[in-house]
């Protein structure tokens, strides 16, 4: 999987690129854990790309979720696939974390 | 009879012979009463003859006199007898004089005549025993050809002995012809002289005093002889044997080739010396490899072997922690007259550059001009930093320091090479071996963690004329992180829990036993209870209970699905909380539909706190007989056919559709074959766990 990053002001963006499986987790932690990231107001994470979420690319996000709510960064999700939505719905993480259809939509969030 | 073996009868003939020649030669002298004078010439010579002949072959059929490698063994045995004759000789000698001067009441020249005979015997002994030394010098390491040769050249010595008792009134210019024919055999294999090779320098100066002795003894009888000869006194005939002449003559002559040989390889010797040193350090390393020693000893003895191999002068090995390996023991680096002091002047050199794991191999042949080491306590004239890497490690680095300049030439880095690569080669060969043994203890453990889940696994299925169960689970790996579990409740009642710990191996594992532990806990009675049906937790309560103790002990990126359900036969309903766990699929056979419950839960161990509570709820659901429930994990729904497609919710749905009506175990016989249908020639990549419910109508009970 990659991992791409965009800054703007006051935004960070992750482009997910394949699938985030146990092995691509550990990338992604390790972009998560950079204490910078608590500088943003936002961190969106563009899932268009995003073809499939294992358990570990899950608890990635849920081990962050509570860091990044404590330093007020808002987590937000768009462009999410179905099937990628599916897993996030099942585990009941779509009434915990933010996600949204598009870009704009999570801009504005 | 005691027996002699055939060896002796050489001796005994000799003996014969000696006294023989004796007698002869003393009747060639003055009269002595009672024996006849003048015997005949040729039994003089075959008596001579004779003599020689037996203690040759006597000294032939003895074993071979080179031990092993023991040349300087051999040439000091070689000395110590001719020293021995050579002293016996010289008493004789002392004794023919004092016999001479004070007049003996024995005839003239009998005193001469025997010390002559004995010298002669005497001689004709070392001569063989050196002959047969030589023999084995000329054939160590020397081939089937060269023993050939040996013995045509025996043969032919034999030859001229023979001819010379036979043949006596041979012309002089074909015995002179013969003579020169065997010299030149004589001084062909005088060339054999392999075993010098092998001699260490001092060994060489040993050899060289020890044939210069050897030399020195022949030349004292063969002088002797030719005095005693022409000696009045004695009338000896002259022992002219063609045979002594060309024995001592090969003797003397392969001892002074030998010599030759041996002090002009006295300046390469050193040469030589460093082969050998350089191929008994790399034996001695791979040995150690072999027998799979640990990484400090490998390092001593690269350590032990540079610095003998170039005669350093002072020496540094770093070795450098392997990733995985416990920093248990600090690791210290070995030193060899290197001041403790002026480590810190080579820190840098030792360690790998700043953003590279590799060190950097440094040749520096006149620290005099580059100043590397200023300000060391010793005056080093060359210094060599040398790497322990393979393509992908770094084991560490070797410093040799050197008082002379240019002491590293490529001669030496060669060799140096040889042995980091070596050393490199042996450690990671012990780092293999000690990770497949640490996989096999791996592995061991796992089978053994595979048998503890494996009784985890409910193994007695509840079973009523209510329902019916069927369950099937298959792990990826050893150990999995499905887990499942039923506990009968008093008043027909039945607690059904399944679910998945997020991650794989040892550690989901792990919380597969404590959701079971959990399980058991959450679900005892409670005696203060007022309420019959507060007396066991609701399927939320449950949740949240479970939630809250896995709190401390689930790692922050970890967490737990889970689907509880309180089946109450006796209401024929069931309520159930659903824990971010997969949606159960049912089958309602009033409507005849297949159809999955999508109920709103989310996953224990994501959020740690009261907050919880809100995220999970009880439902409720009456059942009716001929329903089916299908509980399971993820692995069935997410199982991937050749092309990565999922399996998926849909399909499973629509397995159910054709085989509801079947028993339990028939049903789940069905979909678990559609599924590995499905996924046929792919790894499982999840766990499985498929359970199986049906309702049955009540029946009457007999």
């Amino acid at each position: 999987m990659k991992v791409t990053t965009h800054t703007s002001t006051d935004t960070l963006t992750l482009v997910l690129d394949g699938e985030l499986d146990a092995s691509s987790a550990v990338v992604l932690d390790a972009e998560l854990n950079k204490p910078e990231i608590l500088n943003y107001r936002k961190v969106l994470v563009d899932c268009q790309r995003l073809s499939y979420i294992s358990s570990a690319g899950l608890g990635v996000f849920i081990s962050h979720l509570q860091r990044l709510q404590d330093s007020d960064v808002k987590l937000v999700f768009f462009n999410m696939q179905e099937k990628v939505f599916n897993v996030f719905e099942i585990l009941g993480l779509d009434s915990l974390m933010h996600i949204v259809p598009t870009e704009q939509e999570a801009q504005a969030a | 009879m005691p027996k002699i073996r055939p060896s002796a009868w050489f001796l005994i003939a000799a003996g014969l012979c000696w006294l023989l020649l004796l007698l002869s030669t003393l009747s060639r002298g003055q009269p002595i009463p009672g024996l006849a004078a003048d015997w005949p010439r040729w039994l003089l010579l075959v008596a001579q003859g004779g003599f020689a002949a037996c203690v040759f072959l006597y000294m032939r059929v003895q074993p071979d006199a080179l031990v092993g490698q023991n040349f300087i063994g051999l040439l000091r045995a070689l000395f110590r007898r001719g020293l021995a004759l050579s002293v016996a000789l010289v008493v004789l000698i002392g004794i023919d004089r004092s016999a001479a001067t004070h007049a003996l009441p024995l005839p003239g020249n009998v005193t001469t005549a025997v010390v002559y005979t004995i010298a002669l015997a005497l001689f004709i002994v070392f001569l063989a025993q050196v002959l047969y030394a030589w023999r084995s010098l000329v054939n160590f390491r020397g081939g089937a050809k060269l023993r050939r040769e040996w013995m045509v050249f025996e043969l032919t010595l034999g030859l001229a002995l023979l001819m010379q008792l036979l043949v006596w009134q041979m012309s002089p210019s074909l015995r002179l012809g013969v003579g020169i024919g065997l010299g030149l055999f004589g001084v062909y294999l005088s060339g054999h002289q392999r075993w010098v090779a092998y001699l260490n320098s001092s060994q060489k100066w040993q050899a060289i005093l020890l044939q210069l002795g050897i030399l020195g003894f022949t030349l004292l009888f063969l002088f002797y002889l030719r005095n005693a000869q022409a000696d009045p006194v004695l009338l000896a005939p002259a022992t002219q044997l063609s045979f002594l002449v060309l024995s001592s003559f090969f003797a003397s002559f392969y001892a002074i080739a030998g010599l030759l040989i041996t002090l002009f390889n006295l300046p390469i010797a050193e040469v030589f010396e460093q082969r050998r040193a350089e191929i008994l350090g790399l034996q001695h390393l791979s040995q150690i490899i072999q027998r799979g020693q640990s990484a400090p000893e490998i390092y001593q003895m690269l350590f032990n072997s540079a610095i003998q191999t170039i005669k350093a002068n002072a020496a540094v090995l770093m070795p450098e922690r392997q990733p995985g390996e416990l920093a248990k023991s600090p690791l210290t680096p070995l030193r060899y007259q290197f001041p403790t002091d002026d480590l810190e002047l080579i820190a840098s050199l030792l360690t790998p550059l700043p953003g590279t794991p590799r060190v950097v191999e440094l040749i520096d042949n006149s620290l005099e001009r580059s100043k590397r080491l200023e300000g060391s306590a010793m005056p080093y004239g060359s210094m060599a930093v040398l790497p322990l890497q393979s393509a992908s490690h770094n084991y560490g680095t070797l410093l040799l320091l050197h008082k002379e300049p240019h002491a590293f030439d490529s001669e030496v880095l060669s060799i140096l090479h040889t042995f980091t690569a070596q050393t490199v080669l042996s450690l990671e060969n012990l780092q293999l071996a000690q990770e497949s043994l640490n996989n096999q203890r791996t592995q061991d453990e796992l089978r053994i963690a595979a048998l503890v889940q494996e009784r985890l696994i409910p193994k007695r299925l509840p079973t009523d004329d209510w329902f019916e169960i069927s369950t099937y689970a298959q792990a990826a790996k050893e150990v999995g992180g499905d887990f499942y579990d039923f506990l009968h409740l008093p008043g027909q009642k039945l607690a059904v829990l399944i679910g998945d710990v997020s991650g794989k191996g040892v550690t989901a594992a792990f919380h597969t036993a404590q959701m079971k532990g959990i399980f058991h806990a959450l679900m005892q009675a409670n005696p203060l209870a007022k309420k019959e049906r507060d007396r066991y937790p609701d399927p939320h309560r449950f949740m949240v209970q479970a939630n809250e103790a896995l709190t401390h002990c689930l790692e922050r990126s970890s967490f737990i699905t889970a689907a509880f359900y309180l089946i109450d036969y006796q209401a024929g309903g069931f309520s159930f909380a659903r824990a971010g766990h997969c949606h159960t699929l049912y089958y309602h056979s009033i409507k005849e539909e297949v159809s999955y419950f999508r109920t709103e839960g989310l996953g224990l161990g994501i959020i740690r706190d009261v907050a919880y509570e809100k995220h999970v709820k009880t439902q409720f659901w009456d059942y009716n007989p001929g329903d089916v429930m299908v509980i399971y994990t993820d692995g069935i729904v997410e199982a991937r056919d050749g092309d990565g497609n999922e399996y998926g919710e849909e399909r499973l749905r629509q397995m159910l559709e054709t085989c509801f009506y079947q028993s339990a175990e028939e049903i789940n016989e069905h979909l678990r074959h559609d599924v590995q249908e499905f996924s046929r020639g792919q790894p499982l990549h999840d766990d499985q766990t498929l359970l199986v419910i049906k309702f049955k109508a009540a029946q009457p009970h007999t």
